[in-house]
Parts: C-alpha cells; sequence; structure tokens
C-alpha cells in the first residue's frame, strides 16, 4: 500500500468525511461498474454500490494495511453483489418477482439483431459480442463464475488481485474461471444455434 | 493418446494459452494440434471472440448524485452525526447562496461608507 493511501485509510479511520468523499470519487464508477456487470440492473447496483461504501464506512476499523484498499473494496462490492443476486433468486423462487433473466434494465437497453438478417454461426457469434446479449450471458451464470468472469474479463483485473479479492488460491481461480468461460461460449452458440 | 484425449486436452488449455502462460513444450503441442484439427481451431476461434465481446463491454459510471446519495444514507443512519446537511445544499457547498450573501454585504458597506464620508454630498441647512 502506498503512502498516500495509507493516509488515506488513516484520514477514513477517524471519520474524515473529505477523506471519504474522495474515496467515493476515486473508487465509485469502478464499483458501480463491477456491481452492475453482476446483477444487471442499474437499479439494483445503484442501491448495492450506496450500501458499499456505507459499509467502508463503517467498517474501516477491520481494514488491514497488508492489503490494497482498492481489493477491499472490491471485495466487500462482489460479497454484496453475490448477496444480493441469492436474495433475487430467492424472491424469484418464492414468486415474489417476474421470472427471467436478472439482467433486466441492462438488457432492455439494446435489441438483440434479428436472426433472419445473419447467416452462419460466426457471423452469430460476432453479433453476439454485442453488449446485451453478452451481459444476459453473464447473468446466466452462476454468482461465482460470474465474479470471476467480470473481475477477470471485464475489469481486467490481474490474477493476484482476484486472489486477494475472493479469497481462492490462484489455481482455483483458473480453474473456475476457465469452467466459466467455456460455459459463456456455449451459452452464445447454443443462443444461435 | 486418443483423438477425444487431445481434444479435451486442446480445449482445456484455451485460456492459459490466450494469456501466454503455457509451458514452451504444452504451447508447441497444442499448436500442432490445431495446426491438423478444424473442430479445435474454431472452438479456439469462438473462445477467443466470447472472450473479446466481455472486454468490450463498456464502463459505466456512477450515476450523479451517487456522492450524495451515499452521504444521505450515512447521515440517515448515523443519526444526524456525519455529513450534517448545515454546510450542504443537495449534497454540495451552496456556492450561489454564499455569493449572493457576499454581494449584499458589500452592497451595505458600501452604503455606509458612502454615508458617513466627509467627501459625500452633504444637503445645504436651510
Amino acid at each position: 500500500m502506498s503512502l498516500s493511501e495509507r493516509l488515506l485509510v488513516a484520514r477514513l479511520v477517524r471519520r474524515d468525511e473529505e477523506a471519504f468523499n474522495e474515496v467515493v470519487r476515486q473508487y465509485g464508477d469502478r464499483v458501480f461498474n463491477l456491481v452492475l456487470r453482476m446483477v444487471g440492473s442499474r437499479a439494483e447496483a445503484e442501491d448495492i454500490a450506496q450500501e458499499v461504501f456505507v459499509t467502508v464506512f463503517k467498517s474501516i476499523d477491520s481494514f488491514r494495511s497488508e492489503a490494497k484498499l482498492s481489493t477491499w473494496l472490491l471485495r466487500i462490492a462482489s460479497n454484496h453483489a453475490k448477496n444480493r443476486i441469492k436474495y433475487l433468486a430467492r424472491r424469484r423462487e418464492q414468486g415474489h418477482e417476474p421470472s427471467g433473466s436478472d439482467s433486466g434494465d441492462l438488457a432492455d437497453e439494446g435489441k438483440a439483431p434479428a436472426q433472419s438478417h445473419i447467416h452462419g454461426p460466426d457471423v452469430l457469434l460476432e453479433a453476439a459480442e454485442t453488449e446485451d446479449i453478452m451481459q444476459q450471458a453473464i447473468a446466466t451464470l452462476e454468482e461465482d463464475q460470474r465474479l470471476l468472469v467480470v473481475l477477470r474479463d471485464v475489469e481486467e483485473l490481474s490474477y493476484e488481485e482476484i486472489v486477494e479479492i475472493t479469497g481462492l488460491p490462484e489455481g482455483t481461480v483458473k480453474s473456475r474461471l476457465h469452467r466459466a468461460r467455456m460455459t459463456l461460449k456455449q451459452l452464445l452458440e447454443d443462443k444461435f444455434k | 493418446m486418443s483423438a477425444a484425449d487431445s481434444h479435451t486436452r486442446t480445449v482445456d488449455a484455451f485460456s492459459a494459452y490466450l494469456e501466454g502462460e503455457l509451458p514452451p513444450e504444452e504451447k508447441a503441442s497444442l499448436e500442432h494440434h490445431l495446426a491438423t484439427c478444424i473442430q479445435c481451431r474454431t472452438s479456439l476461434e469462438r473462445f477467443r471472440r466470447t472472450l473479446g465481446g466481455l472486454g468490450r463491454l463498456k464502463r459505466t459510471a456512477a450515476p450523479y448524485s451517487f456522492l450524495a446519495d451515499i452521504q444521505q444514507q450515512i447521515n440517515r443512519r448515523s443519526r444526524g452525526r456525519f455529513f450534517r446537511r448545515r454546510w450542504l445544499l443537495f449534497g454540495r457547498i451552496p456556492f450561489e447562496w454564499l455569493s449572493l450573501a457576499m454581494i449584499v454585504a458589500m452592497l451595505v458597506y458600501y452604503i455606509v461608507v458612502l454615508q458617513s464620508s466627509p467627501t459625500g454630498v452633504k444637503p445645504i441647512p436651510p
């Protein structure tokens, strides 16, 4: 951890409000984007991301200085997102919410290309590279797989950072991530068969 | 090794191959298999495109009111102990109100000084 980060954390521990504002400005977009890709809904993401920073403000005393502040924040964000995904799945099972992918409003932003205009499977796969289809595919993964894909392939974090965030050994991260990527590839292929 | 084993081994190594983490001899063996197996070559190309699609997902910024909303939450949950509103209006310092107050203060000062100035115009006594 850098000296400036240590100083920032020390101010946070004293509940310095300006230091907290600095943290939100610095990491807000990153936390929001991670959570958004995990839950797929803007409204849920806003709510979870706010909750993440409230947790940071409350529990900064439990931050261990050997970790990086960014990875600690992303760990809190991923735990909140995973819990929300489980909660939403439970609610759907109990019939409180309409069934379907929890990609929600993100998927509604763009429409999938009409299949009648597309011919070979390779062209279809190219079309699958559009944002909404990819987001829907991510939403079908289990939350642990989703997290790994978002951290590595969307947020482009290093394996070292992912190990710190997830608490999993590097080998496990790599093998689970590979399985998640293969699942995604299969999902996209099946979608256009 | 059977053909099926060879396919499985190749597919299992896609991530490590694309991330440049395969040892040289395994990389050579995989590339040798790819050169002769169109099925695995196609599969690798689709795998690569899947990763490309993930990498191209756009970054979404937090909403404009994000910081103010969090401050409000903390203020409410701490029962007003943190992020008190007295300095903040809609989550920020009210510069327009401060400017207005400054202009009024300067105007009052100017009028007072003008009234008490010895060079000021005084009415002629009758």
